[in-house]
């Protein structure tokens, strides 16, 4: 066989090789695919609820595309726990990431990270690996014992790998979660009846 | 008895048409083995044992398990009755049930033994580096499979267990969310997850069938180490596999059935260890139980993956901590293979066995602050080990070995 001969047939075995492979890769597309959610996993896609179910000072663990969410009543004296301690936050104005922060932000209610700051609604899933943190609202250690640092604003603590968050779900600094528990669009359609999603 | 089925005209004709003959020679009759193998060498074969126990009980619970995460009118869900049913009106299906899920941790002891011994005696020293790193794929993908079938009784572990690993490859930058939507398939763990998990817990123990075979067709080539790690010689060190070994590996299995058959039938949840608890609780996605550790044997990896502040930090460690297990082969430079012959490194390798098995406490516990200093020292020390290998040869004044074992 000649010289030539050789030269163009390894090409053609590249060439043949090549697409069929390239063929073979694009064939994993429609298998991935299939494992994504499913188009009607992504049409359940908002949850109505009515705030004025959750008493004062109460916590609600409620649904929303097959995840926790969080609803919390806050009373004045909760309110008043938001402030004072912002060396201790890893992301006092929320603005690591865009999951953490809303359109609705304004300089007012930023602390509060609430539409209306008595009603704090929030994902309910830490930011570490999504176990949902238990509700630890009173400061300091009377209730909660060593679970909870000396100087506990109130607020949340994880009970997997001890991650802590305060009454407003921004996280405090040695937490293993890396960000504030993620707020999720909602509006208010009328006094007490919110739409998430 | 071998010799003279051999012999009879039945397995002639098989013989012309396989070749059975010279298989069973080279592989049983004829296969060298080291005369001097301990006990530790036992567990091979256990392994393959408890691999063929899973497969067949997890066959015969699958007629009966459903895995759908649907509400029951009980209130509980499809999942969950289906495994109480197995338990409760199933015709033996509390012991099928039982041999399956004691089967899997009695499958990591075995298998956790069989590395340390490989760990020990340097069996994965050339020209054993192949076979070591096929064993590695093994113990992921067997991880894997523990994982998936973790998830199918659907209890609060099942479902908690699963939402924090998944969360883990969430962690991973750029492909990381996509990943956790592929793993999910919807936005959090649900129906769909349970779904898959079953398909890929079928999956895994088949393809470890297929890895096991290439694992035994790799040690065939360089047979075994032995307690002294010297190369041997074929006739004066060695004996043949059969009728020896498999005399001594049914000894083993006998041993093994002892310990295996009284946890199955007087203590099949092994104080929470081996059946957690909390797993008697059917899955609330809405509640997290107050402590969530994960099943004993996979808790090392898990206080490595705590010790780090930093969430992609901890993820990677421990990756890393199973990632290096690959490199092994090459980060130790030392001749010599036994710790029997290496006073240095065999008190390397037994403060290795040690942190292990604090590291799994640590994960097994609920997180205090000392406990995190002490898995922190030991997941140091853990990498430590690794990354000391090849410069120990630099120091160590190995032993006089023998001539000939
Ligand atoms: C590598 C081998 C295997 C390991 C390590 C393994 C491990 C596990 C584990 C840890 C569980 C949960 C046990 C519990 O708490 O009840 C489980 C459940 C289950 N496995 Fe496997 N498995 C293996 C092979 C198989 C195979 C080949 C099948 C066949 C389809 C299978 C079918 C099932 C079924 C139906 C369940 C749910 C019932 C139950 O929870 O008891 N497994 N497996
Ligand atoms: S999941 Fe909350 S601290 Fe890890």
């Amino acid at each position: 066989m000649s010289e030539t001969d050789q030269t163009r047939r390894n090409f053609l075995f590249a060439a043949a090789g090549g697409m069929g492979g390239i063929a073979a890769a694009a064939t994993v597309v429609p298998f991935i695919g299939s494992m994504l959610p499913a188009a009607d996993t992504l049409a359940a896609a908002t949850t109505e609820f009515d705030v004025a179910t959750v008493e004062a000072g109460q916590l609600v663990v409620i649904q929303w595309q097959g995840k926790p969410v969080f609803v919390v009543h806050r009373t004045p004296e909760l309110l008043k726990q938001v402030d004072g301690h912002d060396a201790m936050l890893k992301d006092p104005n929320s603005e690591a990431i865009e999951a953490v922060s809303a359109e609705w932000i304004t300089p007012e209610n930023r602390k509060y990270r609430a539409i209306k700051p008595e009603y704090l609604i929030t994902v309910a899933s830490c930011t570490h690996l999504g176990c949902i943190p238990l509700f630890k609202p009173s400061p300091g250690r009377a209730e909660w014992g060593d679970s909870v640092p000396e100087d506990w604003p109130g607020g949340w603590h994880c009970p997997c790998h001890g991650s802590l968050y305060d009454v407003s779900a921004r996280v405090i600094n040695g937490s293993p979660a890396p960000h504030n528990l993620h707020l999720m669009p909602y509006k208010y359609l009328s006094e007490t009846r919110v739409v998430i999603g | 008895m071998l010799e003279k089925m051999m012999k009879s005209k039945l397995f002639g004709w098989i013989d012309e048409r396989t070749g059975a003959e010279a298989i069973i020679k080279s592989q049983l009759t004829e296969y060298e083995v080291p005369k001097n193998l301990n006990y530790m060498w036992n567990f091979g074969s256990l392994a393959l044992l408890v691999l063929v126990l899973q497969i067949l009980t997890g066959i015969f619970l699958a007629m009966y398990y459903k895995p759908s995460a649907a509400l029951t009118y009980g209130g509980y869900t499809v999942a969950f009755d289906s495994v109480e049913r197995i338990m409760r009106d199933v015709n033996f299906g509390w012991l099928i049930r039982y041999m399956h899920a004691v089967g899997a941790s009695a499958f990591f002891v075995v298998v956790y033994m069989h590395i340390g011994r490989g760990l020990y005696y340097g069996s994965y020293k050339g020209p054993r580096e192949l076979l070591w790193i096929i064993g590695v794929v093994i113990l992921l993908i067997m991880q894997g499979a523990a994982f998936f079938g973790y998830l199918l009784p659907w209890g609060q572990m099942s479902f908690w267990g699963a939402t924090v690993i998944t969360n883990l490859f969430g962690a991973l930058p750029v492909i990381g969310e996509f990943l956790q939507e592929v793993l999910r398939g919807g936005f959090a763990v649900g129906d769909p997850t349970l779904n898959r998990f079953f398909s890929l817990h079928y999956l895994f123990p088949l393809l470890l069938v297929a890895i096991v075979g290439g694992h035994v067709h790799a040690l065939h080539v360089v047979h075994s180490n032995n307690p002294t790690g010297l190369d041997v010689h074929a006739g004066k060190s060695t004996i043949p596999f059969h009728p020896y070994y498999t005399i001594k590996d049914a000894f083993g299995v006998g041993v093994f059935l002892l310990f295996y058959c009284y946890v199955v039938f007087f203590n099949p949840q092994m104080g929470g260890y081996f059946i957690e608890v909390d797993n008697y609780v059917p899955a609330n996605n809405l509640q997290t139980p107050p402590h969530i550790a994960p099943v004993w044997y996979l808790t090392p990896w898990y206080t490595i993956l705590r010790s780090f502040e930093s969430k992609l930090i901890g993820v990677l460690a421990m990756g890393a901590s199973l990632g290096i297990l690959f490199l092994l082969p090459f980060l130790d430079r030392s001749k010599v293979r036994s710790a029997r012959y290496r006073p240095v490194y065999r008190q390397m390798v037994y403060l290795f066995f040690v942190t292990v098995i604090i590291l799994g406490y640590c994960g097994h516990s609920a997180p205090t602050p000392t406990l995190k200093l002490i898995g922190q020292i030991s997941t140091a020390y853990y990498f430590a080990f690794f990354l000391l290998l090849p410069f120990v040869p630099m120091f160590e004044k190995t032993k006089p070995l023998p001539e000939e074992i």
